[in-house]
């Protein structure tokens, strides 16, 4: 990745507390067009919430997001703009549950970039049939496993065309058997050149996917690099301990 | 003793029927305009404004901390002497009002408590697709907080069918009203036991009915 260009997402000196907890201890990471980013580190370490900040549903207490260059003010309308930008994925799936499978996937992009009803469903379709949901599109979420919820949360950002994709832990709400087929979906993202930034706690998928692993932990990014330096070649000792633990 | 219940029931039937439409109606009026009028207080209290957050919630606390007919008598008194325009209005529209307005506190607790039961995820999900917050709340959250709040505005129906009672110490023709009417008739205990009689019957009625539409809202979870 070249310096000279302008980075997809950009953070300086990012920062959060939570009342007198100091969660991010000034993180600044540059993110370019096209790479696949997994940020791992031990549980309550910052991971999610460095995340979360990247679009600003996590306000900094201080320090800088930038998308594309453009600083991100969650008090500025632009922010609805950027956010159709940067997609994003959660844990607990959030799937809308009062909506079909259809309109969960079609809402946005009908309210936000005036697609008719006709387009939007098709381009859906398009993308049920990308993750086997496509004879789901009538249910309602509550009769889709998490597997299939999870791939609907998918399906629902891409159908916004956003030119990154954030995950935040997509496969740790999962009973084990849907994790497979959650994480070939993401690939399936990341093999099409679909920038992502993706926290995790599946070290196989990291390492396959990633083009860089950031480790965060007590809020500092301690190290970071190829999966082949950081999985094989760890230098801080606190990356050794780690993976100690989890490989 | 005087004459049995039936017999006075038979005689007098129109006058609680009377008294019983008026029962239903200003409970209706009130729910209905203190609803309206309660989310809007719910939104304010919701607002990240602090200053109109802290109004909504003195508002709800005063109208919830004080009685009902100690809101009424200073409606009553009160309301033609601040705004004399309104002197040319019907007494009974101050008593409304203020029914209106205790109805419209206990209802912007409903709704908040209602907004605030779904899961914070669902706004956090409608927001990272690019929804602002307006629309994630009419798109998003108001719909599934719906569920919850339905049947709680109906339950508070039906507690504002037992507090529009009050309304009769100003002269409103409603079912406690009745009991004034009939004591000219030199009625005492009869009109008494039929009016709690009426009273009884529209709230397990009406409590029968809210249960059947709970159980029907949870369905579709």
């Amino acid at each position: 990745m070249t310096e000279n260009k302008i980075p997809l997402i950009e953070t300086i000196d990012l920062k959060k507390d939570f009342n007198d907890l100091q969660v991010l201890k000034g993180i600044s990471e540059k993110i370019y067009q096209g790479e696949v980013v997994c940020i791992i580190g031990p549980s309550g370490g910052g991971k999610s919430t460095f995340l979360r900040c990247l679009n600003m549903l996590e306000v900094p207490t201080s320090g800088e997001v930038r998308f594309k260059g453009e600083k991100l003010d969650p008090k500025d309308t632009d922010i609805d703009e950027h956010r159709q930008k940067i997609g994003m994925v959660f844990q607990q799936f959030n799937v809308f549950p009062h909506l079909s499978v259809l309109d969960n996937i079609t809402l946005a992009p009908i309210l936000k970039k005036k697609l008719s009803k006709e387009t939007a469903e098709k381009r859906a379709m398009e993308l049920l049939k990308q993750v086997g949901l496509e004879d789901k599109a009538n249910e309602y979420p509550r009769k889709l496993s998490g597997g299939q919820k999870q791939r609907l949360a998918i399906v629902r950002a891409m159908a916004m065309d956003p030119e990154v994709m954030l995950f935040d832990e997509p496969t740790s709400a999962l009973d084990p058997e849907m994790v497979k087929g959650v994480l070939e979906v993401i690939q399936q993202l990341t093999d099409t050149g679909m920038t992502c930034v993706i926290v995790t706690h599946e070290m196989g998928f990291a390492r396959k996917v990633a083009d860089r692993i950031i480790f965060i932990d007590e809020g500092i990014v301690a190290e970071e690099g190829t999966p082949e330096e950081f999985f094989n070649h760890p230098k801080n000792p606190r990356t050794k301990e780690f993976l100690s633990q989890v490989l | 003793m005087g004459p049995s219940l039936i017999d006075v029931l038979i005689e007098y039937w129109p006058i609680f029927l009377k008294g019983t439409l008026g029962t239903l109606r200003f409970a209706f009026i009130a729910v209905f305009f203190g609803s309206i009028l309660g989310a809007f207080v719910a939104f304010a209290r919701l607002s990240k404004n602090a200053i109109l957050s802290r109004c909504a919630s003195i508002y709800a606390d005063i109208l919830r901390g004080t009685p009902l007919l100690v809101q009424m008598y200073i409606a009553y008194f009160f309301i033609p002497i601040v705004f004399p325009v309104l002197n040319k209005v019907d007494k009974e529209v101050y008593v409304l009002i203020s029914l209106i307005l205790n109805s419209s506190a206990y209802v912007s607790e409903i709704v908040r408590s209602g907004i605030n039961s779904v899961d914070v995820g669902q706004s956090e999900a409608a927001r990272s697709l690019g929804l602002n917050a307006s629309e994630t709340m009419k798109k998003i959250i108001l719909p599934q907080a719906i569920k919850n709040i339905l049947p709680a505005l109906a339950n508070e129906y039906i507690a504002m069918i037992k507090e529009t009672s009050m309304a009769g110490t100003f002269m409103l023709y409603e079912l406690m009203y009745t009991r004034t009417i009939l004591a000219n008739k030199y009625l005492s205990w009869q009109p008494l036991l039929i009016i709690a009689g009426i009273y009884l019957l529209l709230t397990l009625v009406l409590t029968a009915l809210v249960k059947k539409l709970e159980e029907r809202l949870a369905v579709s979870d």
